[in-house]
């Protein structure tokens, strides 16, 4: 769902600079202190996951496909400030290894997919939990999928609103929100079920071999 | 192009920035044809690894461009090709950056990213070859070809099996180092 380089504007991507730099450094700060040495590899082992399911085709009734983002897993295990800092670090290496994503767009997928996802499918997920802990995962990073999906569209449909040439003509993404919210949301109503019931068998998965923290009731 | 590395990157990061202030047809197109002349040998190559992540994007972009100008009857030309050739340019540059710049060496004064980065392409690097390893697995002991359902649940098993794998794998590597002494940053 990521943004490519080349669609959005300076005059989107550098307010995001700004808000997204200090998010990261307080992420960082906190990063030793919210993952012990032991759960390290762990980490390392789910943002390479998330990765691949980023990169990962899902098909979809109809013929289409979408990929999945993997950062409600990464919140749900590790917790917002981490996941967002490796979802970040998941952006870079699209861009920097695969060519996908972009340099210029990284701060505003990592807020809107990274930050507004982590914390949507964490908050969510805690809120939920008291009712039934697999219904929780599953609303959880559905939501979060649909809330990222819709600031990425919100973003783009923008782009004519704030860079245009003197004649009026779009300089970045052409078109505005009554093209941008029906194609993107409407394709990650599927993307994100998909999503949810990966990231349902993976946190099943986690739990069962006590990677979660706070479902062993001990320190990672 | 500059010899050391992080410079490279420090002069891709300052180009990929540069471009998106660019907003005349024309000149992208000047950009983009002295890139291709700077970037050296395999140039339809360079071309050609630009051009795939961004074809499809392109694609559905221009066509509603056209779309849409053939519904309000305005000139789209000017929207097409800027859109078009900015979003090349910046293609090319990633293809060429990640052709000529090894980014160990480029991001040496960032240690902690630079581990990071280090780190994750490792895991990737197993993950695939893993997936392809449990793929050719099944593949070679499957005779009819999988439903769908059986895919999906072929899937999710070689998806967990490949988590506990590449996580008993990581945390093998990270304990015999340390008992090495090479983790006591």
């Amino acid at each position: 769902m990521h943004i490519p380089d080349g669609l959005i504007s300076p005059q989107t991507y550098l307010p995001a600079l700004v808000v997204a730099v200090p998010l990261w450094w307080w992420a960082a700060r906190g990063f030793a202190r919210q993952v012990g040495d032991e759960a390290l590899p762990r980490l390392a082992v789910f943002t390479a996951l998330a990765f691949v399911l980023s990169s990962l085709m899902l098909p979809l009734p109809g013929g289409t496909s979408g990929h999945a983002v993997g950062v409600g897993l990464l919140a749900l295990v590790f917790g917002p400030w981490v996941a967002f800092l490796t979802y970040t670090l998941v952006l870079m290496l699209q861009a920097l290894v695969m060519g996908a994503g972009g340099i210029t767009a990284l701060p505003v997928n990592a807020l809107a997919v990274g930050f507004i996802g982590a914390w949507t499918a964490y908050l969510l997920f805690h809120f939920l939990r008291p009712v039934h802990a697999h219904f929780a995962v599953l609303a959880a990073v559905f939501v979060s999928i649909l809330f990222s999906a819709l600031l990425v569209a919100l973003v783009l449909g923008l782009q004519p609103l704030i860079a245009q040439g003197p004649d009026g003509s779009p300089r970045f993404f052409p078109f505005g929100w009554s093209v941008t919210l029906p194609a993107i949301l409407l394709p990650h109503l599927f993307i994100g079920a998909a999503e949810a019931a990966l990231t349902l068998l993976v946190w099943r998965h986690a739990r069962r071999r006590c990677w979660i923290p706070s479902a062993c009731g001990r320190e990672a | 192009m500059p010899s050391s590395h992080p410079l490279r990157f420090a002069f891709y990061l300052a180009a990929v920035i540069t471009v998106t202030l660019i907003h005349d047809p024309r000149m992208l197109l000047l950009v983009l044809a002295g890139l291709l002349l700077l970037s050296g040998t395999g140039r339809p190559a360079l071309l050609l690894r630009a051009g795939r992540p961004v074809l499809w994007i392109l694609l559905l972009l221009s066509s509603g461009i056209l779309v849409m100008g053939w519904l309000t009857g305005q000139p789209v030309l000017h929207a097409l090709l800027l859109i078009n050739l900015r979003v090349l340019v910046l293609a090319l540059l990633t293809a060429w950056m990640l052709r000529d710049v090894d980014l160990d060496l480029a991001l040496a004064r960032l240690p902690r990213v630079r581990r990071w980065l280090v780190i994750v392409r490792g895991q990737i690097q197993l993950f695939r070859r893993l997936a392809q390893d449990y793929r050719c697995a099944q593949k070679s002991r499957t005779v009819v070809a999988p439903t769908m359902h059986q895919r999906y649940l072929g899937s999710a098993a070689i998806g967990l099996a490949a988590l506990d794998k590449g996580v008993h794998n990581a945390e093998m590597v990270t304990q015999a180092m340390r008992s090495r002494g090479a983790l006591h940053d």
